[in-house]
């Protein structure tokens, strides 16, 4: 074939072009980290790359709401435990007035002020509320109270429960939610019947003997023991549920991890094959660039 | 006398192909210059006679050493690469936008379902609300951000549509007249290399702005026209190609040649007026619908859903995105929406209920039918898009790579046929001097032949 003078640096522009180009991408790859710089350079393992990142966004998203939701649990736990210990020391009490044969009718009326500071105590704790002002124990309807008092009614029927049973859930995983509520809702049942006991003891003329009162201290006693265990058995779906988010927040940080090595397989550059890489464009280059020089000094005008 | 005469004939010979080679050699780094050379012929003798061997020789004509097939395969191949050539800025361009890690809106979306997220955690939260606040506001900018640059890019297609055109024009008139040079030239019977020289580079321009035939005519013009059909240069006439805006904003062309008048098809245009006509009709007008539809889904979807839930004060939901289509800003968070407008809960009365939060969130899975898709979810509809997209970019890529490569070949193809070789000129030049050198020689001999004459008369 023929060749025109111009040819040579033609081929060397376009050897120099190609090469340059190859080495812009390298770098950036390089300087990235990245082997997939554009979906256009492999669309289809840009897409997986993507779906994994789309992935991976929900489940850390997931594990901070377990991580929330833990905290809310533990909060929760930590309310009902104090409940349970007023509720122990009212069940004390209790048993202490129920012995009818060692108590005058002074010291029960006495215990009466006792038992009264443990049941407003119980009132205050069933009524907690979070920093803006939601009740932790009134179920969904957060905005009423868990326990409502009613001073103008008889005692014995001046606790009534606010809220309602169904559980708050949360998002703790792709289509699995879990409750994160308690629904104290017969904490309103044994108020009453402990203000009326209490009224009981506390009315002039006390007879401790009288079977009507102690048919009352044995209601009360027997209400506390229901309570305590409705309480107890919440306390322990609370841990039951604990169990569970650790086991739900170990697997999702799992697939977390596996998905995260996926996309580092995927995308991640590697540096000695890009190396190599370099390394061949630039031999190329300067290869062409010494072939050039050599070709360019061959002139028949020089030797005439 | 002949002997003188001959040797006349053949130094004469030697000037004009000294000439064409000083030429060639002046043009070497010209771009579209084609050699010449001489066609030299031995002359018959002037009179009869066995022994008389001829009259020398006579320049017939002066040789252009052009190939019009390789003419014409370079134009086809720059009509190919100036198609992908000028689609590829816009495609990498959107591909970067839209991969972007901080401006996609899979970003915006995930940040929008994470803060829903997050709300569950804790229904009736103020901050936690207007972090749903903030991020829908967030995922609104990241449509209207994407839906700017395209745009954007359709302002540019159209503004590069426009200077095409002019140039079209402007190179189709440069070429009816070099056509009409060119055969004036030739039936005075001058040497018209030149001008043929700049018509070609002419025709090839335009060759890059649209697919064009050529027609090589008897007297020496060339007619030019275009893919589908009608002509852009008849001999020394041009047509006036126009570009028109129509009322649902897009640009019509037209031709106006003569009388007559045609409609262009963008799509059949090729070279880079058809790249343009493809980056519009196959890239961004169904981008634009996908996103729009996309938009659209999210904006109803959202909205339907919290229209069906209650706010913690139990009131019935309200919009939660404004969707207007073709504003400068398509999704936006309805204004003066308050945190605790955010209809989370599936009764009245119970704002720790999170039954319809957990519907909205939900929705990122739901089927969403996007147009040029198909049913997607919402949460894969972005990556497919932009998988789609990097699909097309890849495939013009690889027809760019390949038009590059044909345009070079035939660049080096028409090189070897009409290329100036130095190396060639210099043995021309070598070779001609010795043949002007001998024919004067020959004269110088003649001369001492006619002396020896004269001498012997006296």
């Amino acid at each position: 074939m023929r060749i025109a003078s111009t040819q040579y640096s033609a081929t060397m522009n376009h050897a120099l072009q190609l090469a340059s180009g190859h080495m812009a991408d390298l770098m950036q790859q390089m300087a990235t980290g990245q082997r997939i710089l554009r979906p256009s350079d492999e669309p289809v393992t840009s897409v997986r790359l993507a779906r994994l990142e789309r992935e991976d966004a929900a489940l850390s998203q997931y594990r901070d709401n377990i991580g929330a939701l833990r905290t809310r649990l533990t909060k929760n736990e930590a309310l009902m435990d104090g409940m349970v210990k007023d509720m122990q020391q009212a069940r004390d009490l209790l048993v202490w007035a129920s012995d009818n044969g060692g108590n005058s009718n002074p010291d029960v009326a006495a215990m009466a002020d006792s038992l009264a500071a443990l049941r407003d105590s119980l009132y205050y704790s069933v009524n907690s509320r979070d920093d803006e002002g939601h009740y932790l124990f009134s179920g969904t309807a957060s905005n009423q109270a868990t326990v409502s008092f009613n001073a103008a009614a008889a005692a014995g029927s001046r606790y009534a429960f606010g809220g309602n049973t169904s559980p708050q859930l949360v998002m703790v995983g792709n289509g699995v939610t879990q409750a994160a509520n308690v629904s104290l809702d017969d904490m309103a049942t044994l108020l009453n019947q402990l203000d009326s006991t209490i009224a009981v003891l506390q009315a002039p003329g006390l007879d401790i003997l009288n079977p009507a009162t102690q048919a009352s201290i044995k209601g009360s006693l027997d209400q506390v023991d229901s309570s305590l265990s409705v309480v107890a058995a919440k306390i322990a779906q609370q841990g039951g549920a604990q169990n569970t988010l650790q086991t739900l927040d170990d697997s999702h940080a799992n697939v977390s991890l596996s998905n995260q090595q996926a996309a580092l397989t995927l995308g991640q550059l590697d540096y000695g094959k890009a190396a190599v890489e370099l390394n061949g464009y630039t031999t190329a280059v300067q290869a062409t660039q010494k072939v050039y020089g050599r070709v360019s000094q061959l002139s028949l005008f020089d030797a005439l | 006398m002949s002997m003188i005469n001959i040797a006349l004939s053949g130094a004469v010979a030697s000037q004009a192909a000294l000439n064409a080679s000083s030429q060639n050699i002046a043009n070497v780094m010209t771009p579209g210059y084609t050699r010449q050379g001489v066609l030299l012929t031995a002359q018959q003798p002037l009179m009869s006679g066995a022994v008389t061997a001829g009259s020398g020789v006579q320049v017939t004509s002066l040789l252009r050493f052009a190939d019009s097939y390789k003419s014409q395969q370079l134009w086809a191949a720059n009509s190919q690469l100036g198609a992908h050539d000028t689609m590829q800025p816009y495609l990498t361009q959107l591909e970067q936008v839209m991969n972007s890690s901080t401006a996609s809106i899979n970003v915006g979306l995930d940040g929008f379902f994470r803060a829903l997220n997050a709300a569950s955690v804790d229904p009736s939260s103020s901050p936690l609300r207007q972090q749903v606040l903030t991020s829908a506001g967030a995922l609104a900018q990241s449509f209207n951000s994407l839906s700017q640059v395209l745009v954007n890019q359709r302002t540019a297609v159209d503004a590069q549509r426009g200077s095409m055109v002019t140039q079209i024009n402007s190179l189709s008139s440069a070429v009816a007249k070099l056509n009409q040079e060119i055969t004036a030239a030739q039936a005075r019977g001058i040497n018209a290399s030149g001008l043929i020289d700049q018509r070609d580079l002419s025709i090839d321009e335009l060759a890059k702005l649209a697919g064009i035939q050529v027609m090589d005519q008897p007297n020496g013009a060339r007619n030019v026209a275009l893919l589908s059909g009608p002509p852009l240069v008849a001999d020394g006439l041009a047509a006036t190609l126009a570009v028109q805006g129509t009322a649902s904003g897009a640009q019509v062309l037209t031709l106006q040649f003569a009388k007559e008048s045609f409609t262009l098809s963008d799509a059949q245009m090729g070279g880079q007026l058809g790249g343009l006509g493809q980056m519009e009709q196959q890239v961004l007008v169904p981008l634009q619908q996908s996103l729009t539809d996309m938009a659209a889904g999210v904006a109803g979807g959202v909205n339907a859903q919290l229209a069906a839930g209650f706010t913690p004060a139990g009131a019935a939901g309200g919009a939660l995105f404004s969707f207007t289509p073709g504003s400068s800003s398509p999704l936006a968070v309805v204004a003066g929406l308050q945190a605790q407008d955010l209809a989370f809960s599936g009764n009245a009365g119970t704002p720790g209920d999170s039954s319809n939060l957990l519907q909205i969130i939900g929705l990122r899975g739901q089927a969403l039918s996007i147009s040029g898709l198909g049913s997607v979810t919402l949460g894969d509809a972005y990556t497919q898009l932009l998988g789609r997209l990097g699909t097309q970019s890849q495939q013009n890529q690889t027809a760019l790579t390949t038009a590059q490569t044909v345009r070079t070949q035939a660049e080096e193809s028409w090189k070897s046929t009409s290329g100036v070789s130095q190396d060639e000129e210099a043995t021309n030049l070598v070779q001609y001097q010795q043949m002007y050198q001998a024919n004067m020689k020959v004269i110088a001999v003649a001369n001492q032949l006619f002396d020896s004459t004269m001498a012997m008369m006296s």
